[in-house]
């Protein structure tokens, strides 16, 4: 067998068993993914710019919001090799935390809230979801490995 | 022999060209990332100091303001994670193509 001959079939174990391996290590791109959360930037910051409100008038519009995020964050961690992404959603819908889902919990809990801290909220907001559809339209399309 | 050594030096020269043109641009972009960040959070401070300092913004909203930035740093820096490895996917696969190329270049 010559050098070429054996060297082939080498070559091509090696590109396929590379290829499979990094492919594992981050999922690729979801259309959907990155349509949800599109969408739920949109619906957020519109549903936030009436925070300056009574919370009662819009609580129903709240629960709704909830549920679309919570969904949303599910179907990330239902998505192999997702950890970043989920971790991201996680991390924008805590309310416990800082950005969306303490700021919808803190609406609830003050009544209304000012017109600046509502504003300032919606630009950190804006850039938060931002990351989680900047890192989805990062990911390689599953096309680019056929 | 002289045909895999030939392969060898081939595939050294192609990979210095591939690391040479990609990584150069992976550097730029993150050091633009980070830089822009930095940026955009102190013009954020500033704004909210002046509207702590005016009453448009309680102690409170000035505090919860301070920690979001800090969720939103995390999930930037989470985003930075997922593009450095959709970057060193992209790289093993620019390097599985050297090595094909250079290759089919000696032995074919």
């Amino acid at each position: 067998m010559t050098t070429k001959t054996k060297l082939l079939p080498v070559l091509s174990a090696l590109t396929l068993s590379l290829t499979l391996w990094f492919c594992s290590s981050i999922s690729v791109f979801s259309p959907e993914a990155y349509k949800q959360a599109v969408d739920l930037k949109v619906e957020s910051l519109d549903l936030m710019s009436f925070a300056t409100m009574p919370y009662a008038d819009y609580e129903e519009e709240v629960i709704y919001l909830n549920t679309e995020l919570d969904k949303a964050f599910e179907f990330s961690k239902g998505r192999p090799d997702n950890e970043i992404s989920t971790e991201q959603w996680e991390i924008l819908i805590n309310e416990e935390g800082n950005l969306l889902g303490g700021f919808l919990k803190r609406w609830e809990t003050e009544g209304s809230l000012s017109e600046m801290f509502v504003t300032e909220m919606q630009i950190l907001i804006s850039d938060a979801f931002d990351t989680i559809i900047g890192l989805e339209s990062g990911k390689i399309d599953p096309s680019e490995f056929k | 022999m002289s045909t895999f050594n030939e392969f060898v030096s081939t595939l050294k020269n192609d990979l210095l060209d591939f690391a040479k043109e990609n990584l150069e641009e992976y550097k730029d972009e993150i050091l633009k990332d980070g830089i822009l960040f930095i940026e955009k959070a102190k013009s954020d401070l500033e704004r909210w100091t002046e509207g702590l300092a005016s009453g448009a913004l309680s102690k409170a909203d000035f505090e919860f303001l301070l920690k979001g930035k800090k969720d939103l740093a995390q999930m930037e820096a989470l985003k930075q994670l997922g593009l450095s490895k959709i970057r060193i996917t992209k790289i093993t696969n620019g390097i599985i193509d050297v090595v094909v190329g250079s290759a089919v270049k000696t032995f074919l």
